[in-house]
């Protein structure tokens, strides 16, 4: 049976070194944290290709969806693209980076407009295709895609330091339902 | 039988036009195939020139509407799409739907596209400088719009309707105008191309139509001068030949009532009973056997052409000794040489191989010259025969030259192509009264070719002629076998 003095250091090193590992499957993407399953697919983040921005953090990210900052770095208005209700892509932008429901997040905007916290409404479209090419005309805009639905119209920008390919990537939705 | 200017004849019987009728002559005696020969190449030649002009004109068509017509197309399509650019954007003012923003910003997109390529396309084919300059100020111009067009969708996609009308008042209205106006420009230098182009092609069709219409005009004319020069040339030729005929009759009719005057004379005398005692019978009897002779040999003569003009005589071809022949003809003619006081000097190389001919027409042929050599030696009473081997005019072969020479009065250079023509007697001949039918020398002629041969002549006015019959010589073997043949098969025809 060990001794005492000899156990404590040994819980102390665990810690270390298991903390170390989280570190590092958080910063290195290829410790993988939690990768998609089969049927899941990443969420791409995109902005104008004339937007200098290239990496958000979740909590920057939270901001812009949630109409809380009206201005890029660069000077430009902020304009927010989502889809419409009930796409799974929009579903998976309320719960992982807004964090709400679906009335939850129209009641925030109906709340913020009204008392002008909130700086920007968003705007709806109904297609993948309508929020690349609205992503693609106007230089403030930010919206989301499914990677694969991604072009080279428009640009995708790092989440945590992570782009959609790369291991540790937060961000993912559910596969389209089937029609 | 020689000369008369068978074109002094024709001349009195039809309306003469000086320089063109010798041409007519000539047309007549070669072929008037030439002559529409000639209006065949004057005519392709003509055509060629004619079908180059179309196609100049047609190339000049071409080009102006490829230059012109499609430039200025293809001007109103950019003038089109560039208003379709601006009025899609505008459209997009129209709703508050993102879809449908989004919907007309690809219809401006799309038209701006199609813009681009129609500057670019109208730059690749600017040739002029100042095209070339207008294409790059078009190309400027029309970029700065769309930094404007794009600032002004996306403040229309962002919501900012108000900000989308003021940066479009404030940038897009200059700079479209400044697009219209290259784009007026440019159609205005289309047109001016246009018009200097139409009036190129107006020009060269105008041009073409008047040389057509020369050329039309040159070939109408010089066809009709051609059927009217065939017309006539034939014309005088029937004429021609009908005065030689009824020439030949009225010859043919004097040369037979000569002697038929003498042998009906003497008969009266000797029914009259003015002749009396034997040896005056016999001086008759003499007189009318010579008379009759002469119609004998006319007849003859005249038969013998005939025959030789419708390609039916026939000559028995057998090798001859030369010297044979030349004896008999003399024997032959020798009371007609002893009774006119000639003297004949006889030249013949010895040995002198054989040739292959008919002996009758040969003989002919030889009589013929010697006659006309007496009836033209004038006063002279000689007559040279001299038969030799020489080298023939090509120097190819060997040939017999038999040459039967006088020292009368000659021919007149200007005649010497007439004088194998049958029935041709010259003016000075006819007032001479010299007789003949004008065919001893044709006939002459046609024998010498007939056996292989030709007949030459040598003359000087006033001094003599020297005729000269061509015979080739038979090669030893091909003596051998026409010998040969000519033992198995008696006649050789041709």
């Amino acid at each position: 049976m060990p001794r005492r003095g000899t156990i404590l250091p040994v819980f102390i090193g665990a810690g270390f070194l298991a903390g170390a590992l989280s570190f590092a499957s958080d910063l290195h993407p290829l410790i993988p944290s939690e990768p998609p399953t089969a049927s899941e697919q990443n969420l791409a983040v995109v902005v104008n290709l004339s937007n200098p921005i290239e990496n958000l953090s979740m909590a920057e990210l939270r901001n812009l969806f949630l109409g809380e900052r009206s201005h890029w770095p660069n000077g430009r208005r902020i304009t927010l693209v989502m889809m419409e209700p009930g796409q799974p892509e929009r579903a998976a932008v309320l719960s992982l980076i807004c964090q709400m429901s679906e009335s939850d997040f129209k009641n925030h905007f109906l709340h913020g407009l009204f008392t002008g916290e909130v700086f920007v409404s968003p705007k709806t479209l109904a297609t993948p295709v309508g929020v690349r090419k609205f992503v693609f005309n106007v230089p403030g805009a930010i919206g989301y895609l499914r990677a694969t639905d991604v072009d080279a119209s428009v640009k995708v920008i790092r989440v945590d330091e992570r782009l959609p390919e790369e291991k540790g990537y937060k961000l993912h939705i559910p596969p389209r339902p089937s029609k | 039988m020689r000369r008369q200017t068978k074109y002094s004849l024709r001349r009195k019987t039809i309306g003469s036009v000086p320089l063109i009728d010798p041409v007519l002559g000539l047309i007549a005696r070669y072929s008037s195939t030439l002559l529409l020969l000639v209006v065949f190449l004057i005519v392709t030649t003509v055509g060629i020139f004619v079908m180059r002009d179309l196609h100049t004109t047609n190339v000049e068509a071409q080009k102006m509407y490829v230059g012109s017509v499609l430039g200025l197309r293809r001007i109103g399509e950019l003038q089109y799409e560039a208003q379709e650019t601006r009025r899609a954007t505008f459209y997009a003012l129209t709703t508050d739907d993102s879809n449908l923003q989004i919907e007309y910003a690809d219809q401006s997109r799309e038209a701006d596209r199609l813009v681009n390529e129609g500057i670019i396309e109208y730059l690749r084919q600017a040739r002029t400088p100042h095209e070339i300059e207008m294409a790059s100020r078009l190309q400027d111009d029309w970029s700065e719009y769309l930094k404007v067009r794009n600032e002004v969708l996306a403040s229309i996609l962002e919501g900012s309707t108000r900000e989308a009308v003021d940066l479009d008042l404030a940038g897009g209205v200059q700079s479209f105008d400044r697009v219209r106006q290259d784009l007026e420009e440019i159609k205005r230098l289309y047109d001016e191309q246009a018009s200097q182009r139409l009036a190129n092609v107006v020009a060269t069709s105008r041009r073409f139509a008047i040389r057509l219409i020369a050329v039309l005009a040159f070939t109408l004319i010089f066809a009709s001068a051609s059927v009217w020069a065939i017309q006539r040339s034939k014309m005088l030729a029937a004429i021609q030949l009908a005065n030689l005929q009824m020439e030949f009759v009225a010859s043919v009719s004097h040369e037979l009532r000569t002697p038929l005057a003498v042998i009906s004379s003497a008969a009266d005398n000797i029914v009259d009973g003015l002749v009396s005692g034997k040896e005056e019978l016999q001086r008759y009897g003499s007189v009318i056997r010579n008379q009759s002779r002469q119609i004998t040999e006319l007849v003859d003569q005249i038969l013998l052409f005939a025959s030789t003009q419708d390609r039916r005589s026939r000559y028995v071809l057998r090798p001859l000794q030369i010297s044979q022949v030349i004896d008999s003809v003399l024997d032959n003619t020798s009371e007609l040489l002893q009774g006119a006081g000639f003297v004949v000097e006889r030249q013949i190389e010895a040995s002198l191989p054989c040739v292959l001919g008919d002996l009758s027409a040969l003989s002919q042929c030889l009589r013929n010259l010697i006659v006309n050599a007496v009836k033209y030696s004038g006063e002279s009473r000689w007559i040279g025969i001299r038969a030799l081997l020489a080298d023939s005019e090509d120097r190819a072969s060997r040939e017999i030259q038999i040459t039967v020479q006088d020292r009368g009065i000659g021919i007149d250079r200007l005649e010497m192509s007439h004088i194998f023509e049958p029935f041709y007697r010259s003016a000075a001949v006819i007032a001479a009264q010299i007789h003949g039918a004008g065919l001893g020398l044709s006939l002459a002629k046609n024998i010498a070719e007939a056996m292989g041969g030709k007949l030459s002549v040598v003359s000087e006015l006033a001094l003599g002629s020297a005729f000269t019959l061509h015979l080739p010589i038979m090669e030893e073997q091909e003596l051998k076998m026409t010998a040969a043949s000519f033992d198995s098969t008696p006649l050789i025809q041709i």
